[in-house]
Parts: C-alpha cells; structure tokens; sequence
C-alpha cells in the first residue's frame, strides 16, 4: 500500500471505556498517509511518543505505536527490536528512501503525518481513550 | 561448546552509524528461531541493541558475542575504547556524556545502561580508562 490513506477509524463502540485501535484506526484519527502498511487491521496496544529512542525502549510496550519527530533508520531498527507495531513520522518530516527500505526489510509499517508531534500523540491519546501509555509502562518489573 | 550450547560473535564498528543496530537485529531473529518466548527475545534484543549503541557511539570496536544454553541467554560485550572513569555515575539514569550528533540519532538519553541492567537477570560490567570496557548481561530461560 502507498499514498493510501485508510479511512476505517477501527475504534468499536467498546463497553469497557477504553477503545481498541487498529493502525487503520490510528492512520484516520491523525490524518496520516500510510507510507507502508501491509495489514492496516492490526492491533494498537498504546502510544508511546518520544524523539530519543532511549526512552522508547525503556517505555514502550510491545504492540504500541511509536509517534516520532526523528526520521532516521535507527527510528525502525528501534520500533523491530522494541517489537512495536508501527511509525507514525510527525512535524510532515520527509521520509528518506534508506529509513522506508528498511521499514519494509524489518516489516515495520510506517505512516507519515503533517502535524506537530504534540498533536498527533494528543488526538491518538484521545482515540485510544488514553492512560494506555504511562512512561515507564515498559520496565520489567 | 558443547551440543547444547550456541555461540556467535559479531564484530562492531565504532561510529558506524549506518549499520548500527545490524548485530542485534541478528541475535533477535537468531532467538526467534531457537523457538524461545518472545518476551524474552524482547529483553535480550533491547540490552543487545542498548549495548550496541554504545559500541558504535563511544568505543573504537567490540566483540559482543551471543551464548545460548537450555538455561541462560547471555551477551557479552568487550570493547576497546576510552572506557568509563565512573561506572557507578554512568549506572545513573539521565547521566550522559553523549555529543550533540549522538542525540540527533535519537541515543545518548543516559539509558542506555540502565536499561541493559532491568532488561538482564544478571549483569557485570567492569571498564579501563583507555582500554575499554567488558560488559556480560545475562536472561534466564523459563
């Protein structure tokens, strides 16, 4: 898939309060353009947004998606060790050839959004009906 | 080495950049096709990464070799570089000596360590001012 954007919010009407996303959910509640997103219909377990990769492999989930103003491969050799289930690039950064190949080489789907990364991680806190994504979730206990 | 241990070196490059990050891809993919719990691929794989960011940002080259037995996963990581003067400070979270150029590539938060040692069950390190550094970080399986 390329310069597709994906429409189906995924957010079900969940009776638990918290809702489920998928990444065609987080592609539609931000506004991205799917780069590379092979199978839009898997599973978000939370959001976690940082530009020092650090600190996403010390508060990141597996499963979460990765909200980044950084745009390089280190960027996707992160999100594949951290087992996360996308990028989304924020701040309408271009995404280089080299860090898109390797997305696709380590099947790490990557989606590109225009806005600041203060926005992009506030509408997708509201879309996943936030406090899924507490720093330091991460750390083995 | 016996049958039932696996062993593999991998050679790291000191301020290559473009591959970092090369070498614990492998040891991932290697776990995940012993079979072994991904929750525990996931710690071995972000200690070896986080070990192999400091490689590439502070030292010449390293030597980080994978061991597998049935009971443990273990990294050992011996560099050869300037070494850390204060490893108790450089344990501490935030605590950095990264340049601005190593934070441009989203590292140098003064984690990283910290992170191989929640990541590990067992961790060792001891450092050489001028000569370097060796690192052991241990998982048990099970």
């Amino acid at each position: 898939m390329s310069e597709a954007r994906l429409a189906d919010t995924g957010v079900p009407a969940g009776s638990s309060g918290a809702a489920a996303l998928t990444l065609a959910g987080v592609c539609a509640a931000i506004g991205a353009e799917a780069l590379w997103c092979p199978a839009p219909d898997v599973a978000a377990a939370g959001v976690v947004a940082a530009d020092l990769m650090s600190d996403v492999l010390v508060d990141a989930r597996p499963g979460f998606v990765l909200v980044t103003g950084l745009v390089n491969v280190q960027v996707i050799r992160t999100a594949a060790i951290a087992d996360l289930a996308a990028v989304v690039f924020a701040r309408g950064k271009a995404v280089p050839p080299d860090v898109l190949d390797l997305a696709r080489q380590m099947s790490v789907p990557v989606f590109a959004c225009p806005d600041s990364l203060f926005e992009t991680a506030g509408r997708l806190y509201a879309a996943i009906g936030g406090g899924r994504a507490q720093p330091g979730a991460g750390r083995p206990a | 080495m016996t049958e039932a241990e696996f062993v593999r070196a991998y050679e790291i490059v000191g301020a290559d950049f473009t591959n970092a990050g090369r070498a614990s891809t492998s040891i991932k993919e290697t776990l995940k096709n012993m079979g072994l719990a991904s929750a525990l691929i996931r710690r071995v794989a972000i200690a070896a990464y986080e070990a192999e960011m400091n490689t590439v940002m502070y030292a010449r080259r390293a030597t980080m070799t994978l061991h597998v037995t049935p009971a443990d996963v273990t990294i050992d990581v011996q560099d050869e570089g300037p070494g850390i003067p204060d490893i108790q400070l450089a344990m501490q979270e935030g605590y950095s000596t990264a340049t601005a150029a190593m934070r441009e590539m989203g590292f140098g938060a003064g984690m990283g360590l910290p992170n191989i040692r929640r990541n590990a069950d067992q961790f060792a390190i001891t450092s050489e001012v001028n000569r370097g550094t060796a690192l052991v970080m241990t998982v048990h399986v099970g």
